[in-house]
C-alpha cells in the first residue's frame, strides 16, 4: 500500500518535470556531459595504455639490444619504465594527470616521474575536468539541486500538500515519493556510470573492488536525494531551500576539498625533491664516490676483502675490486636515498591523511578519497609506482655491478682509458643485459585497496546516518 | 539620475537584511583565508628558494676546491636556478604548482634535466588550490546570483513591485541603486583583504589596480549576465528560483563546459610530441656516442661549434683515451639530436595556451583566472619563460666550459670567479603584464 502511493506521488513529480522546461534541460544537459565525458576518456586511456605499454616494450628491447660493452656503461645508460592506466581510471583519473607517467632509471641517482599531463592543459581544468568522477562528485548534486529543491515546497506553495495528507496519503508516502522520483531522475548520471563500471568488472579490474566503486557512487547519489528532499520538506518556502542548498553545494563540492588541500600544505609543509637530495648529499658525502676505488672511505672494504681471499693486493684477488665498491657504495647509497624517499611519501601521506579528514565535512571529500583508492589513482598507488622503480633500479643496477665484479677482469678494467684498444677490451658480453626484468605495474591487491579505504567508507557512513536522521526529521515536521 | 538619498534609503534597505549581511561576511572570511593561506604558501617558497641558495653555494665550492681539472668540476658542480614567487603570487598560484619553479643544472645534457619536476604534493594538487583567484573568478559569480537572482522577483512575490515602480521618482533609478548598494559592499569585502596582504608583501601600487580593476571587471560582468536574465522580457513570469537556476546554468556552460570542451578539442587539435620520446632521443644520442667513432661527434659538435674546430684533437698521453671534451661534446650532440622534439614540445606547450586565451574569452571565469595569473606572473608564459631562463643560463654554462676545456688554461680556483651564476627573472607583475582589463 505504502509503494504503491509512493509509486503515484513519485510518477507525478515526475510529470511535472517533464512539463517544465527546466527540470528537462538539467536532466539532459547531465546524461549528455556524463555520456561524452566517459567516451572521451575511454579512448583517452585506451590510447595511453597502448602507447604505454608500446613504450615500455621498446625501453626493454632497446635495453637488451645495447652491443658488448663496459658494465657500468650499461649502468650509466639506464632504463625507462612507463606505468599504465588502471582500468578503473577511465571513471577517476585520480592524480594520475599531476603526476608524471615515465621514469628514468639509472644508476646512483632517484629521478622524479616526468611529463605530467597537467602542464599540457593551459590551465583549462584546473577547476574542473571532463573526467565522469567530476561530474559525478561535483556537478550532479547541483542537477539534483536544481530539479528537486521545490519537489515538496512546491505542493506546500501550491496548497496541493494540504489536499494530499487530508485524503489519507501518510507523511511517510509522500516523502518516499518524492524521494524515488530523486533518485531515479539521478540515477540518469549514474546509469552510464555504473555501465563503465560493469564494463570494466568484465575486463581485468576484481569484481569486489568494482562493486564497492559503485557502491559508493549510488550512495553518494542517495544521499543528496535524501538531502533534498528532507530539506525541500523542512523549508517552508522554496525560494530559501533552493538558497540553502546552493550554499550547501559552494561549501560541500567546491569549497572543503580545497580547504582541506590548502590546509594540508600550510600545517604540515614537506621539504621539496631538491631540498631532500642535498641532504642525501650530505649524508653520502661521509660515504665515498663509488667511481673511485681510492677513496678513503672504501679503506675498511678493501681491507675485508683481502683478507678474505688471503691476498696482497687487489691485483691478485678473483674477483673485480672496482666492481666490488660499485656494487657496495650503489647499494649503501640507494639505503640512505630510500631513508630520504620513504620519508618524503611519509609526508605526501601525511598531507593527504589531513585533507581526507575533511570527508567528515563534506561527503565529497571522503567518496573522492574511496574512488581514488579503488580505482588505483590514488597517491598510496602512485607511491607503489614509484617503489616499483626503485626496486626495478636497484634490481638492474646491482645485476651489473655483480657482473662487472665477476667477469670484468680487473687489470683489463683498470687499463681501460690507455687506448682505444684497451677499451674496447674492457668490455662483457650483450647476452649480460638479458638481466633486465620486465616491468609491468599492477596497482595494490584487492584487499590493500578496500583496507585502505576503509575509513572513508566510514566516513560516508557517517554521511548516510546524518542524511537518515534528517529525513525522519522531515517527516515529523512535514506539516502543511 | 540616481540620488544620494535613494542610495542611502537602500543601503539601508539591503543592509536590513541578515542574509545579505551573512553572505558579505562569509565572501569576506573566503577572500581573507585564501590570501592568507597563498600568503603563506610563497612565504615558505621563498624560504625554501633561500635554503637552497645557500646550501647550493657551499656545495659547488667544495667541489671546486674538491676537484682539480676543469671537466671533474663540470661533472659535479650543480647549479641552482629558480623562479621566485612575483610580489602577487600569493594571489593567483596559477600555474606554479603544476609546473615546476626551481631546477638544479649541471653540464650535462640539459634534455635529460629540464623535464624533472619538484612539484608538490600531487594529491592536493589534484584536490585543487583554494587561492584568490579561484574564490574571485569561481566562487564570486555564485555569490552574485545569490545576492542579485531575486532583485525584482522578491518585490514583486512579496507584491510591493508596483508600488516601488510608482512612489519612485525614477522607477530604473530605484533599482540599479539596489544593485549598486549590493555590489559595493560585496567589491570592498573581496578587495580590502587583498589589498592589505598585497601592501604587506610588497607589491607595487600599479600592479595592486590591475588586480582590482580585474575582480571589479569580472563582478560587473557577472552582475551584467544576471541582471540582464532577470530583467528579460522572455522571462518576465518566471519565478524568482526559476531565474536563479537559468543563471547557474550560464555559470555551469561558461565555467564548466566551455573550458572542458576546449580542452578536449584543443588536445585533439594540436599535435604535441610525446614527453618520452624527448628523453629517450637524447639519451640513445648521448650513449651511442661511446661506441661511435669519436669522429662522428666532433663533426656534429663543430657544426654549431666552428670555433673549436681546432681544439678536438687532444693528447693521449695525457689524456688517455677518455677526455673530457669529447664527453661534453657528446652531451651537446645528445641535445643538438633531441631539440626538435623539444622545441616542438615548448610550442605546443604555447600555442594551447594561446588558444585557451581565445577560448577564455567565452567564459568569464576563465577570462578573469588568466588575467589574474598573468597579472602575478604564475601563467604558461611566465613558467615557459622560466624554462627558457634555465636553457639560456645552461648556455652560459657551456660557453665557460668549453673556453676553459678547449684553450686548456692551467686549472686555477681563480678562474672559477668567472663561473655564470644564474639570476631570476624579476621582473615585477607590473612590467610584465601582458593580459588587457575586460
Amino acid at each position: 500500500m505504502i509503494i504503491n502511493v509512493a509509486k503515484t506521488i513519485c510518477a507525478d513529480q515526475w510529470r511535472y518535470w517533464l512539463r517544465t522546461k527546466v527540470a528537462a534541460t538539467v536532466l539532459m544537459l547531465g546524461a549528455i556531459l556524463t555520456l561524452a565525458a566517459l567516451v572521451v576518456n575511454a579512448f583517452h586511456i585506451e590510447e595511453a595504455a597502448h602507447a604505454r605499454e608500446h613504450l615500455q616494450t621498446e625501453a626493454e628491447a632497446r635495453f637488451k639490444a645495447q652491443p658488448d660493452k663496459h658494465p657500468h656503461r650499461m649502468v650509466h645508460y639506464g632504463h625507462y619504465v612507463f606505468r599504465a592506466p588502471t582500468p578503473l581510471s577511465v571513471i577517476e583519473p585520480g592524480v594520475d594527470t599531476y603526476t608524471g607517467k615515465a621514469i628514468f632509471l639509472e644508476g646512483h641517482r632517484q629521478n622524479s616521474a616526468m611529463f605530467a599531463q597537467q602542464r599540457q592543459s593551459a590551465g583549462l581544468t584546473r577547476f574542473s575536468s571532463l573526467t565522469p568522477s567530476f561530474l559525478a562528485l561535483v556537478l550532479a548534486p547541483l542537477f539534483i539541486i536544481l530539479i528537486g529543491y521545490g519537489s515538496v515546497s512546491r505542493e506546500r506553495e501550491a496548497g496541493t500538500l494540504t489536499l494530499l495528507l487530508s485524503q489519507g496519503t501518510s507523511r511517510w508516502q509522500l516523502i518516499l515519493g518524492k524521494l524515488l522520483a530523486l533518485i531515479s531522475a539521478s540515477s540518469l548520471f549514474l546509469l552510464p556510470l555504473l555501465l563503465a563500471c560493469l564494463y570494466v568488472a568484465f575486463s581485468s579490474e576484481s569484481p569486489l573492488v568494482v562493486l564497492l566503486f559503485c557502491l559508493s557512487y549510488a550512495v553518494y547519489f542517495l544521499l543528496w536525494a535524501t538531502v533534498v528532499t528532507a530539506c525541500s520538506a523542512l523549508f517552508e518556502k522554496s525560494s530559501v531551500s533552493f538558497i540553502v542548498f546552493i550554499v550547501i553545494w559552494m561549501a560541500v563540492c567546491v569549497l572543503l576539498p580545497r580547504l582541506g588541500s590548502s590546509v594540508a600544505t600550510n600545517a604540515a609543509p614537506s621539504i621539496g625533491k631538491l631540498e631532500a637530495d642535498f641532504k642525501v648529499e650530505e649524508k653520502l658525502r661521509s660515504l665515498g664516490d663509488g667511481h673511485d676505488v681510492n677513496d678513503p672511505a672504501f679503506k675498511k672494504l678493501k681491507e675485508d676483502l683481502l683478507a678474505k681471499y688471503n691476498v696482497d693486493s687487489v691485483d691478485d684477488l678473483p674477483v673485480n675490486f672496482r666492481g666490488v665498491v660499485a656494487q657496495y657504495s650503489e647499494g649503501r647509497q640507494a639505503k640512505v636515498l630510500n631513508e630520504f624517499a620513504e620519508k618524503r611519501m611519509g609526508e605526501e601521506l601525511e598531507q593527504a591523511y589531513i585533507a581526507r579528514q575533511f570527508g567528515w565535512l563534506s561527503p565529497t571529500v571522503a567518496v573522492r578519497a574511496i574512488s581514488t583508492i579503488l580505482a588505483g589513482t590514488s597517491l598510496e598507488t602512485h607511491h607503489r609506482f614509484l617503489k616499483e622503480a626503485e626496486a626495478l633500479r636497484l634490481e638492474f643496477v646491482q645485476g651489473l655491478n655483480k657482473v662487472h665484479v665477476e667477469k670484468l677482469d680487473y687489470t683489463l678494467d683498470m687499463n681501460r682509458n690507455a687506448s682505444e684498444e684497451a677499451a674496447d677490451k674492457a668490455v662483457v658480453g650483450a647476452d649480460n643485459w638479458a638481466l633486465l626484468s620486465e616491468f609491468s605495474f599492477k596497482p595494490e591487491a584487492e584487499n590493500t585497496r578496500i583496507s585502505n579505504a576503509l575509513i572513508y567508507f566510514l566516513q560516508q557512513f557517517f554521511w548516510v546516518c546524518i542524511s537518515a536522521l534528517l529525513l525522519k526529521a522531515a517527516v515529523r515536521r512535514l506539516n502543511p | 539620475m540616481m540620488r544620494f538619498t535613494d542610495l542611502k534609503r537602500e543601503a539601508g534597505f539591503v543592509f536590513g537584511h541578515r542574509q545579505i549581511k551573512l553572505t558579505l561576511l562569509v565572501v569576506f572570511l573566503l577572500s581573507t583565508v585564501s590570501l592568507w593561506s597563498g600568503y603563506a604558501e610563497m612565504q615558505e617558497q621563498q624560504a625554501t628558494i633561500e635554503r637552497l641558495l645557500e646550501k647550493d653555494q657551499i656545495e659547488r665550492e667544495a667541489v671546486i676546491t674538491h676537484q682539480s681539472n676543469y671537466g671533474m668540476v663540470a661533472y659535479y658542480a650543480f647549479h641552482l636556478t629558480y623562479a621566485p614567487p612575483s610580489p602577487l603570487a600569493f594571489a593567483a598560484v596559477g600555474e606554479r604548482d603544476v609546473f615546476p619553479w626551481k631546477h638544479r643544472i649541471r653540464m650535462l645534457a640539459l634534455e635529460g634535466q629540464i623535464y624533472e619536476s619538484d612539484t608538490d604534493n600531487p594529491e592536493l594538487a589534484f584536490l585543487g588550490r583554494f587561492d584568490f583567484a579561484f574564490v574571485t573568478s569561481v566562487l564570486l559569480p555564485l555569490f552574485i546570483i545569490l545576492l542579485l537572482y531575486d532583485l525584482k522577483a522578491k518585490e514583486r512575490e512579496a507584491r510591493r513591485f508596483e508600488l516601488l515602480n510608482v512612489t519612485a521618482r525614477n522607477a530604473h533609478a530605484i533599482w540599479s541603486a539596489r544593485a549598486l548598494v549590493t555590489l559595493v559592499p560585496l567589491a570592498l569585502v573581496t578587495l580590502i583583504p587583498f589589498v592589505f596582504f598585497g601592501l604587506v608583501n610588497g607589491a607595487s601600487l600599479p600592479s595592486i589596480l590591475t588586480v582590482c580593476a580585474i575582480v571589479i571587471g569580472n563582478i560587473a560582468l557577472w552582475s551584467g549576465i544576471v541582471l540582464s536574465i532577470g530583467a528579460a522580457k522572455r522571462f518576465a513570469n518566471f519565478s524568482a528560483t526559476h531565474l536563479a537556476s537559468i543563471m547557474l546554468g550560464v555559470w555551469i556552460v561558461t565555467t564548466v563546459v566551455v573550458p572542458v570542451t576546449a580542452h578536449t578539442l584543443i588536445n585533439a587539435v594540436v599535435e604535441t610530441p610525446e614527453g618520452g620520446d624527448i628523453v629517450l632521443t637524447q639519451r640513445e644520442a648521448v650513449n651511442s656516442a661511446w661506441d661511435k667513432p669519436v669522429e662522428a661527434t666532433w663533426r656534429a659538435f663543430i657544426a654549431t661549434h666552428p670555433q673549436w674546430a681546432d681544439y678536438t684533437t687532444f693528447n693521449p698521453g695525457r689524456d688517455s683515451s677518455f677526455n673530457w671534451k669529447w664527453y661534453y661534446a657528446f652531451q651537446q650532440v645528445g641535445d643538438q639530436a633531441a631539440s626538435e622534439l623539444s622545441q616542438g614540445y615548448q610550442a605546443a606547450t604555447l600555442q594551447k595556451d594561446t588558444i585557451a586565451s581565445y577560448v577564455a574569452l567565452l567564459s568569464p571565469s576563465l577570462l578573469s583566472q588568466r588575467l589574474l595569473s598573468s597579472a602575478a606572473n604564475t601563467d604558461v608564459k611566465a613558467m615557459v619563460g622560466y624554462e627558457n631562463d634555465v636553457r639560456a643560463f645552461h648556455q652560459a654554462l657551456r660557453k665557460f666550459y668549453y673556453y676553459h676545456l678547449f684553450k686548456a688554461p692551467e686549472f686555477s680556483q681563480e678562474n672559477f670567479e668567472a663561473l655564470p651564476q644564474f639570476t631570476p627573472n624579476t621582473k615585477t607583475s607590473h612590467e610584465n603584464r601582458t593580459g588587457k582589463e575586460e
